[in-house]
């Protein structure tokens, strides 16, 4: 029952969430938990709905019905940056960085986000301890030897490190990950993957994954979509043993 | 309110929708436009002037006005077919302001290059013989010319129905103004299909200029304040919606021809007043759909 | 911060611009353009055309902030400039207010303006905006062209006589044309340092981060929005201080001052200057009032190389006169 959910291990719900596109329905009804400390992966062929699901997630757009609660709070509906406000980060499925601002600039304008959005007066530079923690930031997801350069000149993987890190600005308790190794090279998918499975180990992560191999490894709990509709839901071991998604993802290539 | 009688609220009505034919022609090459090249055409008011002038010109080599009916929008429409190979192919992919920029300047130009050729002053524009004259429409004496321009724009949008619901190239179009993406992996060369759309919105541009021109005369500055009405529409119906603009076009005509009846003082922001609250209340206009410009 | 535990590098060792006289100029650049436009009368013989320069140049300024430094493309910045001109004019003609007094009413005109038409043209998007600040625009025209009592309709409003000004107890002769070009020019120079803050202070990152990437702003926590009107209402303030200083400039406040063509003439003159850049608005005024002057001296027809050199400079030169240069000299 919304709002009585006593529940505190449940980080995100969404009850009945359902989405239209015009005729097209691209989610149907979906009931799901997410638990907080955990590493949740949503899986599905392609059309499945995993994008929308995500964006619902993240508040990119609302669900055309059914509710999305946060912390045992409704945020059905609530404008994007009032996610970003609650703790809620995310990282796109389509490169996305400021490609006109240097590396460290990216991340110090999410930084600022959390304190000074409209201060037309005070210069930047003096926010120094907003410097520092972008300084830190870069280090961590491993684009210090890039912080002088603009970000749209920096390599797919680069810029795919410098979104989380631009996601982690934000002090996150829930992190929204779409898709994060899409389009990378072997080793670049290995160093992504370990860097999330760090990242976990702070905060609540959630990712939406095309390929099903690579997030078995390192999710607590699948969720599997197929035309819009929940499939199946379980640790991987559950998944694996489904028939209904063998089913599914039979005759679907596995990268 | 001594004389004002349902019969003229009546008559104004048809006034309103006379006018609201030619704003329904602008805004639908506007919208056709827009919605396949994500070009907002700034220098639509001034292909509008130029369907006028060039019927002024035809008419001076002795011309009549039914043939200018046929010309004038191939004329100018072919004038649309060589700025849009020319001057607006090499700006698509550099954002969406650029060629927004382009028909701007290019508005200024065509301006001063009418005022050279037919100079500043404007000219009067005789209402053909045959539409001269009024007819009793059952409320009242309505002049016939007006009619006419409702019945002609009635006659265009009928065609450019046929043309995209009855042929593939319309087909075409309507495919690529839901999604450009769907018309390329059709393998259709779209470079051909915006050429078209392009003359045929400025083509449609000047013929609303020459339906006009009887109504109100011909002067060079005669695009700007209507472009910027055809804009008022097109943000009411809905950028992009074919049958949104004709609504809100006939729409907007009525409420400037009866606001200017009732309310003469305000006739002019009647219009904007309008718009207001369709931003207000529904900001992606009548038909408009919310994420197209995001 | 927990991550910083995770740090093994040493911090100091970052990798750090080389201090260019590029970056330098870049630093000190209210200093540079103030100075520039002091020295302005002695190679610019015209002083009327140098204030005309200056005023323009400031109204562009403005409209440079929403549209390089945003990237939202407005074509009705005239009821902007034309509030504050108007604004300050009735002050002075109609109350008899001072004339210090007067360009503080035309500033909060031109907020108040941007304030109105942003709050409805917000609600739309990307390319909407345009047409509906232009739209907005001409209905402002004509309320003030109805308001004749007020505003004098189409003969503009007259008698705006400002001969002296007075600055703590000094008193200069606005007659004089020299004077009345320093007089504009301390206000512009207040104007530029006003910009360089906005640009440098967090608000100034905001807005390059929304026109960089308006989906990405939003995930990190802007309210898009929020930050689009501020920077219409800021950029409304330059304006209503250039309609202003127009109207002293002028004496009079004509009601073309209103029409849409001025909204253009801002466009023309940031694009032509350079768009996103800090002097280039003043480049691009200089330019179009310098071809304006010299072609109508040779032809009436001077829009026909005004509107061909835009198109030109569309297609070819994106970034302007002073953008390209600026970008020639980095390499």
């Amino acid at each position: 029952m919304i709002g009585q959910t006593a529940t505190s291990d449940v980080i995100l719900r969404t009850e009945r969430v359902s989405k239209q596109f015009g005729k097209f329905t691209a989610l149907k009804d979906i009931t799901a938990e997410f638990r907080r400390g955990a590493i949740t992966s949503i899986i599905g062929p392609n059309g499945a709905g995993k994008s929308t699901y995500f964006n619902l997630l993240s508040g990119a757009f609302p669900p055309t019905s059914g509710q999305v609660e946060f912390e045992g709070r409704d945020v059905t509906g609530l404008p994007q940056h009032k996610f970003a406000h609650m703790g809620v980060a995310k990282s796109f499925q389509i490169t996305n960085v400021f490609p006109q601002l240097s590396t460290h600039e990216n991340i110090r304008v999410a930084l600022q986000a959390l304190s000074s959005r409209y201060n037309i007066w005070t210069p930047r530079t003096s926010y120094k301890d907003l410097v520092v923690q972008a300084d830190e930031l870069l280090h961590r997801v491993g684009l210090w030897s890039r912080r002088g350069r603009l970000a749209g000149t920096l390599a797919h993987g680069e810029q795919r490190a410098l979104e989380i890190g631009m996601a982690l600005a934000s002090h996150p308790r829930l992190l929204l990950l779409d898709e994060p190794t899409a389009g990378m090279s072997p080793e670049e998918t290995r160093v992504m993957m370990d860097l999330i499975v760090q990242l976990a180990q702070e905060r609540t992560v959630i990712l939406v994954e095309h390929k099903m191999k690579l997030v078995m490894g390192i999710s607590d709990r699948l969720l599997v979509l197929h035309h819009g509709e929940l499939l199946a839901e379980g640790t991987p071991a559950d998944i694996r043993r489904n028939e209904t998604v063998k089913r599914v993802y039979l005759g679907q290539r596995e990268h | 309110m001594a004389g004002l009688t349902l019969d003229l609220i009546g008559l104004q009505l048809f006034t309103g929708l006379a006018l609201g034919a030619v704003y329904v022609l602008l805004a639908i090459g506007l919208s056709l436009i827009f919605g396949m090249l994500t070009v907002v055409n700034f220098a639509h008011g001034a292909f509008y002037m130029l369907g006028a002038y060039v019927g002024v010109y035809l008419l001076a080599l002795g011309g009549n006005f039914w043939l200018c009916l046929v010309a004038v929008p191939i004329i100018v429409g072919t004038i649309g077919l060589v700025v849009e190979r020319f001057l607006i192919r090499p700006l698509y992919g550099r954002g969406i302001d650029y060629p927004l920029l382009l028909t701007f300047g290019l508005s200024y130009v065509i301006v001063e290059l009418v005022r050279i050729a037919f100079g500043k002053a404007g000219y009067p524009f005789d209402t053909p013989e045959l539409l001269q004259g009024a007819v009793d429409i059952g409320i009242g004496y309505f002049p016939l010319y007006r009619l006419f321009v409702i019945a002609a724009a009635g006659v265009v949008l009928l065609g450019l129905w046929l043309f995209l619901e009855r042929t593939s190239f319309g087909l075409i179009i309507r495919a690529g103004a839901r999604d450009p993406q769907i018309v390329r992996v059709l393998g259709v060369d779209v470079a051909r299909v915006w050429l078209v759309v392009f003359g045929i919105g400025t083509g449609i541009a000047a013929l609303a200029g020459l339906l006009a021109a009887p109504l109100q005369g011909v002067i060079p500055e005669m695009g700007g304040p209507i472009l910027v009405e055809a804009f008022v529409v097109t943000v009411v119906g809905g950028m992009g919606s074919l049958l949104g603009a004709v609504l809100a076009g006939l729409l907007v005509g009525v409420v400037v021809s009866l606001s200017s009846l009732f309310v003469p003082e305000m006739a002019k922001v009647s219009i904007f007043a309008l718009m207001a609250i369709v931003l207000l209340i529904r900001p992606q206009g009548f038909f408009g759909r919310a994420g197209l410009m995001s | 911060m927990h991550e910083a535990s995770h740090i093994s590098e040493p911090l100091a060792a970052a990798p750090r611009h080389r201090a260019s006289w590029f970056e330098l100029a870049r630093q000190h650049r209210v200093l540079l353009s103030s100075a520039f436009l002091l020295a302005f009368p002695l190679v610019m013989p015209f002083t009327a055309l140098a204030v005309n320069i200056l005023i323009y140049g400031l109204y562009a300024l403005g409209f440079n902030l929403l549209f390089g430094y945003l990237g939202l493309l407005s074509f009705g910045h005239a009821a902007l400039f034309g509030t504050g001109a108007y604004l300050c004019g009735i002050a002075i003609v109609h109350f008899g207010m001072p004339w210090y007094a007067a360009i503080v009413v035309g500033v909060l005109g031109g907020v108040a303006m941007a304030a109105a038409i942003g709050v409805l043209a917000i609600r739309t998007r990307g390319i909407y905006f345009a047409m509906v600040t232009m739209a907005l625009s001409q209905c402002v025209y004509y309320l003030f062209y109805q308001a004749i009592d007020w505003t004098g309709g189409e003969n503009g409003l007259r008698g705006i006589n400002v001969r002296e000004i007075s600055i703590f107890g000094l008193k200069f002769d606005f007659i004089d044309p020299l004077t009345r070009y320093y007089v504009v020019a301390a206000f512009v120079i207040l104007a530029l340092i006003f910009l360089s803050r906005i640009l440098a202070s967090p608000f100034g990152a905001v807005i390059e981060a929304v026109r960089e990437n308006e989906a990405r702003a939003r995930a990190s926590g802007y309210n898009v929005t929020a930050t689009r009107l501020i920077a219409f209402i800021l950029s409304g303030a330059f304006c209503g201080l250039a309609g202003a200083l127009q109207a002293l400039h002028l004496s009079i406040v004509p009601i073309e001052i209103m029409h849409y063509e001025t909204s253009g003439l801002a466009v023309m003159m940031s694009l032509l200057g350079g768009m996103g850049t800090f002097f280039g608005p003043f480049v691009g005024a200089a330019v179009f009032l310098l071809l304006e002057n010299l072609v109508s001296l040779w032809t009436v027809h001077w829009q026909l190389f005004v509107g061909a050199v835009f198109m030109v400079c569309v297609l070819f030169f994106p970034k302007g006169i002073w953008g390209t240069l600026l970008q020639r000299v980095q390499k």
